[in-house]
């Protein structure tokens, strides 16, 4: 269990994030949705553990600021690519908590390349992670993120730079962690994605926290529009699943 | 099913660093420094060279073995060093900056040095010639700490860092510049320092600049597996184990501990710190710092054959070993820009 209580982030001047307080369950898929500037990607950070802040937040009792001894995996929204690297190394990067850097063990070697087998990169181990395209390149990351076997894996806007098609890969692979018992925190644009794959939804709008709950009270709440300024709207399907939709004639 | 198949063919990975290379890099060190110290002007017996080194009898004697010991030996040993240092030191700038073009004279630390060295060198009254080295170290060291004192918040922005390198760098060369030319009569030598020169090489030389350099360079070694982290995002990194502002820290300082003391005591020798790990990387398909050892050993060697050229190419007559590295070095350079553009397209 994560617990997030009066959590508050100064960057220079400017408030990111003031007073949240929410509770997020091990083993689930949380997503965090809101609009651009929403503090979104300072919340993963927080949870993280690389960012100063205010208030407190622990996972299992235990305060995650400047605390190693966790294995969280994080999935940056844009990654930096080490040019000429290649992908089963980049991949085995993520086995260096377990391991140390730079003494894979046998094992880890398999591990990686079972994963690579999984994602679909098996025989891609040799080429640059530079050369990947988009779908690729995020499968390597969430690749690299598996080999970690982490407790708690954050994601940054995983699909944003991905076709639909490709959405659906990454995003499949993602629940590979779940099935695992791996705890998913993931930022994501796309609310109707959120919701058809992420069990809680926390909404965000200007540093603090607007909704929290299931995905299914969340996505029929009224102030859901709100946090969006009323410019979306929300459907059902015969099928019962809700899908999210811009609205257009509205103008400021 | 096979038995005995390696580990790379068991889990279809090829291993990341392959430590053969390393032992190839480490021969080829040891081969070009017997050729370094047999040839010259004099050219020594490679029988009686190994004698002479191994202690055994029938070695060189009288002139030869004194231009062997004293003069050609402490040379190849300060070109190997110097060449370890600054190879070494710019594939580390290169990683931390994530920059392939950078190199260890990026924070200001050579035109640091050149002032140093220029105001020994023109400095009235008290002879500061000999003080040279220790003007030189002070003068990098100072102006990279500037850089990081203009830049402030360290490595929050790298950019400001590399920006704030290249003022300091410009302004530190003005104030030379200014130096040099109210006393014209250490042109000449400001010259010929600027472009690189071996031949101040003796056992002093070698011993204190070998202390420096092999601290630094034991430390960059220990942190070299580490230093592949920093090729991803700080919160990537982090999540892999590493701080990586301390990482950065202790990487740059050592860094430039390395690039100082090579500067102060063989002057701005270019290019090597580009050349070398581009080259390493290139023959190796490996981007890893693993190959950091590597890379020193192939730096050592670069500029221990620099230096023979320098000394043999217009014998007895020697060319600045400043203007053989940079002759490889700059076409190499453009290559280097030239498939970084291919690569980004």
């Amino acid at each position: 269990m994560i617990n997030i209580s009066d959590l508050s982030v100064r960057i220079g001047q400017r408030n990111i994030l003031s007073d949240i307080s929410v509770e997020i369950e091990d083993g689930k898929w949380t997503c965090l949705v809101g609009p651009n500037g929403a503090g979104k990607t300072t919340l993963l950070k927080s949870l993280l553990g690389s960012l100063p802040y205010s208030g407190s937040i622990t996972d299992n009792g235990v305060e995650v600021f400047r605390n190693h001894d966790r294995n969280v995996a994080f999935v940056p929204q844009h990654p930096q690519i080490p040019i000429g690297m290649g992908v089963g190394e980049y991949v085995m990067m993520g086995r260096s908590k377990r391991d140390g850097w730079g003494n894979e063990s046998s094992h880890s070697r398999k591990i990686v390349a079972d994963i690579l087998k999984l994602t679909g990169l098996f025989g891609m181990q040799s080429q640059h992670v530079s050369l990947l395209s988009g779908g690729e390149m995020q499968r390597a990351l969430i690749a690299r993120a598996l080999v970690q076997e982490p407790t708690l894996i954050l994601l940054d806007e995983p699909t944003s730079a991905l076709d639909l098609h490709h959405q659906i890969a990454v995003l499949n692979n993602i629940e590979i962690l779940k099935e695992r018992g791996v705890t998913i925190i993931s930022t994501m644009h796309d609310i109707t994605l959120a919701a058809m794959y992420a069990e809680k939804i926390v909404v965000m709008q200007e540093g603090r926290v607007l909704l929290n709950g299931t995905s299914d009270f969340v996505i029929h709440s009224p102030e859901l529009k709100s946090a969006f300024e009323n410019r979306i709207n929300v459907y059902t399907l015969d099928s019962g699943r809700p899908v999210i939709v811009a609205n257009k004639d509205l103008t400021n | 099913m096979i038995k005995n198949k390696s580990k790379s063919e068991e889990s279809g990975l090829a291993p990341i660093w392959n430590w053969r290379i390393t032992a190839f890099a480490a021969a080829l060190l040891l081969f070009v420094g017997i050729l370094a110290i047999s040839f010259g002007p004099v050219s020594l017996s490679f029988q009686e060279i190994i004698r002479t080194l191994l202690g055994l009898p029938g070695g060189l004697t009288g002139q030869d073995r004194t231009l062997l010991i004293d003069l050609r030996l402490p040379r190849a040993l300060l070109a190997a060093i110097v060449g370890a240092a600054l190879a070494t030191s710019g594939a580390v700038y290169q990683t931390v900056f994530r920059n392939p073009l950078a190199d260890p004279y990026l924070l200001g630390a050579a035109a640091g040095a050149g002032l140093g060295a220029t105001i020994a060198l023109t400095s009235a009254g008290a002879d500061l010639r000999s003080l040279l080295p220790v003007f030189a170290f002070f003068g990098a060291i100072s102006a990279v700490l500037v850089s990081f004192f203009i830049s402030g918040k360290f490595f929050a922005e790298p950019n400001s860092l590399l920006l704030s390198g290249i003022a300091v760098g410009s302004f530190a060369t003005a104030v030379q510049t200014y130096l040099q030319q109210r006393n014209s009569a250490s042109l000449r030598p400001v010259y010929s320092w600027i472009l690189g020169e071996l031949t101040v090489a003796n056992w002093q030389v070698v011993t204190w600049s070998s202390i420096y350099i092999l601290i630094a360079l034991t430390i960059l070694f220990t942190v070299s597996k580490q230093l592949d982290g920093l090729m991803l995002t700080d919160e990537e990194a982090y999540s892999l184990g590493i701080n990586p502002n301390k990482l950065r820290v202790i990487a740059v300082v050592a860094a430039t501990l390395a690039t100082a003391t090579a500067v102060s005591a063989s002057g701005l020798i270019g290019f090597v710190g580009i050349v070398v790990p581009h080259l390493v990387r290139g023959l190796t398909h490996r981007v890893t710092n693993r190959g950091l050892l590597t890379i020193a050993l192939v730096g050592a060697s670069f500029l221990v054959l620099a230096d023979l050229g320098a000394r043999t190419l217009l014998s007895p007559a020697e060319l600045p070993i400043g203007v053989i590295t940079a002759f490889v070095g700059a076409p190499f350079f453009l290559f280097v820009l030239r498939k970084k553009r291919l690569v980004a397209h």
